[in-house]
């Protein structure tokens, strides 16, 4: 079987709407949106958030089982992990499948991108497990915690409950990409580098043009969520917390919120 | 035995929004758009396109030979905001299906297509 498969190579079924990422900004940005994915301040951002986690759990099962294939001759605790970690990614597009029935969407209701997917075309464990379990894992651990946070805003214990379990996940899974990071590079400072700098290409890719915010810093709005008027973030935040927990440093952290913001000058 | 089908009488967590109710106009619209296709009519066409729309659409309709294709299906539908992707296929007697994907928004009230990819032989729109 072929090794490093390209994004189209992924199987969907024929019912569903791909869109290549850069296509589905210009077309929000021909609605007057910002080039970026949906904001926390759009009407349909809970459905179009969940929907965006449903298949990125998908991808993110299909990513760690290439990992498991691409690198036969990596450790064997290494792919121990990456095998849970198909396992753990499967049962949460389930729970995402399920909480998008639960807000009145479905899968398939909005396209799909082919971004995460982009995050595995790399021929190094090391790199790989930097750019998905640090750099796109990390990012679930943000976009989870704004997420259990605007459920409890809006007493919701369903939603909040449900994407706290998959967010502890989330957060073993960013200490195994640490751990496999640190371990397959030992030893070997320049590969170590290269695959920092990979994760970091992977931060920035997701900086949200300046829409990401520390949760300090991110101004709130009323927001129209399915008839409940709250106060939320006009942006995406970072999860300090959660990130602090998961193993990042506070000059990791540190360097997320300055490059986001340095975004926004542009 | 309970009626199942009252949502009141079905146990464990229901929906808590209403569903996005796709816009018939949109459908009648995309109906057009396949219709005019499979009729090799590139002034109608034309007149359907959004100015970013229109190259991509005129490629398309001079890729479908008139009269080759009888019916056609809509296959999937997704929404991003208040724009809707398309994609569709025409088949007909004695030719391979084409398949294609495009954009619609509304433009001053009128439904218009701002994007369209040929998407025949190919696995998606994913494909370089």
């Amino acid at each position: 079987m072929e090794r490093m498969i390209a994004v189209d190579r992924l199987a969907r079924p024929d019912d569903h709407i791909l869109v290549p990422l850069e296509k589905m900004f210009q077309a929000r940005v021909d609605q007057g949106y910002s080039p970026t994915n949906v904001m926390p301040h759009e009407e349909d951002f809970l459905k179009a958030r969940l929907h965006a986690i449903a298949v990125g759990e998908t991808q993110a099962m299909e990513a760690a089982g290439r990992t498991l294939f691409d690198f036969p001759d990596a450790p064997w605790e290494f792919q121990m992990d990456m095998a849970r970690q198909v396992w753990d990614e499967s049962r949460h597009a389930e729970i995402f499948i399920k909480l998008l029935e639960y807000v009145g969407s479905f899968l398939g209701e909005f396209p799909e991108t082919e971004v995460l997917w982009s995050c595995t075309q790399i021929d190094d464990p090391a790199c790989r497990v930097a750019g998905i379990n640090r750099g796109l894992e990390g990012l679930a651990c943000d976009v989870f915690e704004q997420i259990i946070r605007l459920a409890q805003r809006m007493g919701d214990a369903v939603i909040e409950r449900a994407v706290d379990y998959v967010l502890a996940d989330e957060i073993t899974h960013v200490r195994m990409g640490s751990k496999w990071m640190r371990k397959l590079t030992e030893g070997d400072p320049e590969r170590l580098k290269k695959a920092q700098d990979f994760q970091n290409n992977i931060d920035d890719l997701f900086n949200f043009q300046g829409g990401r915010t520390s949760r300090e810093a991110s101004p709130q709005v009323p927001l129209d969520v399915g008839g409940h008027d709250i106060e939320f973030d006009s942006t995406l935040t970072v999860a300090r917390e959660a990130r602090l927990l998961a193993g990042f440093s506070d000059e990791e952290i540190e360097r997320l919120v300055k490059a986001a913001s340095r975004s926004a000058a542009y | 035995m309970s009626n199942l089908g009252e949502r009141a009488n079905v146990m464990g967590p229901q929906p808590i929004f209403a569903r996005y109710v796709v816009p018939p106009a949109m459908i009648a619209a995309a109906e057009s758009v396949l219709t005019m296709l499979a009729a090799g009519d590139a002034a109608g066409l034309a007149a359907m396109a959004a100015p970013s729309g229109a190259a991509e659409l005129a490629a398309i309709a001079a890729a479908v030979r008139p009269g080759v294709f009888d019916r056609h299906g809509i296959i999937a539908q997704a929404r991003l905001n208040d724009h809707h992707y398309v994609k569709a296929r025409l088949h007909g007697p004695h030719a391979e299906p084409f398949t294609v994907q495009f954009r619609l928004g509304q433009v001053d009230g009128k439904w218009r297509v701002w994007e369209a990819v040929n998407l025949t032989g190919r696995r998606g729109a994913w494909t370089r």
